[in-house]
C-alpha cells in the first residue's frame, strides 16, 4: 500500500492518454451542439410562462409554480420518476443480496476497523451525526409538507429525509436502536407510500374527474391534493434512498 | 461571481476526472455539486438547489465513499 502511494505521487497528475481524449472529446461534441442553442439572440418563447403565471395558482392551488407543474400539470412524469427510482432500488438490492452470500448483516460500529479511526468515529461521527440527524429530519419534513408554498417539494424533502436517516443510522451506537433505520420498516414505508400515490392517482378516475386530479373538488381544496401527493412522493423517495444507503453500509464484505 | 463559480466547478470536475486517488475525486465532485447548488440558488432556482445539495453533495458522496471502502482506493491504470 505504501509503495503504491509513492508510485502514484511520482506520476504526473495530468498526462495525455487515450483515456483523457475519450473523456474530453464527448464534452467538446456536446458543447458544440449546445453552445449555438444558448448563444442565439432570438427571444425565448414565453407563452407557457405567461399562462402559468396567470392561472397555475387557481388551477392547482400551489403557490410554488414548480410544485404546480410537477404534481399538477405533469404529474404523470412524477409517476414515471418514482417508478424509475423503484426500479433502481430493486436492481441495487438484487446486486447487493446476490453478492453477499453469508447473511451476517453487521453494522458499521461493529466492524474491525483500526483502533484510531474507530476512536475518531465514536467521538466525532457519533456526536455530530446523532445530534444533526433529528434536525435534518425535521427540515426534510418541513420541505416536504410545505412544498406547495415554499421552495422544495416531495422529491427534495424526501432526499433530505433520506440523508437524515443515514445520519441517524451512522450515529446510533447499537444495532437497530431506532425504528426508522431498520431496513424492513423502510421497505414497508416505501411500499405503502407508493400504494398511496397510485391510489391517489386513480381516485380521480373513479369519481369521474380524470387521472391525477383532485377526486373531490368540492370537498377538498385544491392544495390538499398537492400536499397529499407531496407527502406520498417524499416518503417514498426518502424511504427508498435511505434503504439503499443503509443496505450498502450494513452489507459490507 | 457566476463566472468564478463556473470556473471553479470546471476545475473541480477536471480534477475529479484526472485524480488517481478516487477519494480525492469523490470529494472534488461533492464540492463541485455544492458549488453548483450555490449557482442554482443565485439563479433563483431554490428547488433545484435543495435537490442538488441533498443528492449531489449528500447521498451520492455517501454511496461513492462506501463503494470506495468496499473496493480499492487507488486507480491503478
Amino acid at each position: 500500500m505504501k509503495k503504491n502511494k509513492t508510485d502514484i505521487t511520482k506520476r504526473k497528475w495530468f498526462q495525455i492518454t487515450p483515456g483523457v481524449v475519450s473523456e474530453i472529446l464527448p464534452l467538446l461534441c456536446v458543447s458544440a451542439v449546445l453552445v449555438p442553442v444558448f448563444a442565439i439572440s432570438l427571444p425565448w418563447p414565453d407563452q407557457t410562462k405567461k399562462y402559468l403565471f396567470s392561472s397555475a395558482i387557481l388551477e392547482t392551488g400551489a403557490q410554488n409554480l414548480v410544485s404546480s407543474l410537477y404534481l399538477g400539470y405533469r404529474a404523470f412524469d412524477t409517476l414515471g420518476e418514482t417508478v424509475v427510482l423503484l426500479t433502481a432500488v430493486t436492481g441495487a438490492i438484487m446486486i447487493i443480496k446476490s453478492s453477499v452470500h453469508t447473511n451476517n448483516s453487521y453494522t458499521f460500529s461493529q466492524q474491525n476497523v483500526p483502533s484510531k479511526t474507530r476512536m475518531l468515529r465514536t467521538e466525532l461521527l457519533d456526536t455530530v451525526t446523532g445530534k444533526l440527524g433529528p434536525v435534518v429530519l425535521l427540515f426534510g419534513f418541513y420541505v416536504m409538507l410545505f412544498g406547495h408554498l415554499s421552495p422544495g417539494g416531495g422529491f427534495q424533502g424526501g432526499v433530505v429525509i433520506a440523508s437524515a436517516i443515514v445520519f441517524l443510522s451512522l450515529g446510533s451506537k447499537s444495532d437497530g436502536a431506532l425504528v426508522l433505520t431498520k431496513p424492513g420498516v423502510l421497505l414497508w414505508i416505501e411500499a405503502a407510500s407508493f400504494g398511496a400515490f397510485l391510489i391517489a392517482a386513480c381516485a380521480g378516475m373513479i369519481t369521474g374527474n380524470g387521472f391525477f386530479t383532485n377526486p373531490f373538488p368540492s370537498g377538498f381544496p385544491a392544495h390538499a391534493y398537492i400536499i397529499f401527493l407531496n407527502c406520498a412522493v417524499g416518503l417514498k423517495v426518502g424511504a427508498g434512498v435511505s434503504f439503499l444507503c443503509i443496505e450498502m453500509i450494513q452489507n459490507k464484505e | 461571481m457566476i463566472i468564478l463559480i463556473l470556473a471553479l466547478i470546471i476545475t473541480l470536475s477536471f480534477y475529479a476526472l484526472q485524480s488517481r486517488d478516487l477519494l480525492h475525486g469523490t470529494i472534488a465532485l461533492s464540492a463541485a455539486s455544492l458549488l453548483s447548488a450555490l449557482l442554482y440558488y443565485i439563479l433563483h432556482a431554490p428547488d433545484v438547489a435543495i435537490t442538488e445539495a441533498a443528492v449531489g453533495a449528500g447521498v451520492s458522496t455517501v454511496v461513492f465513499v462506501w463503494v470506495i471502502r468496499a473496493t480499492k482506493r487507488k486507480d491503478d491504470s
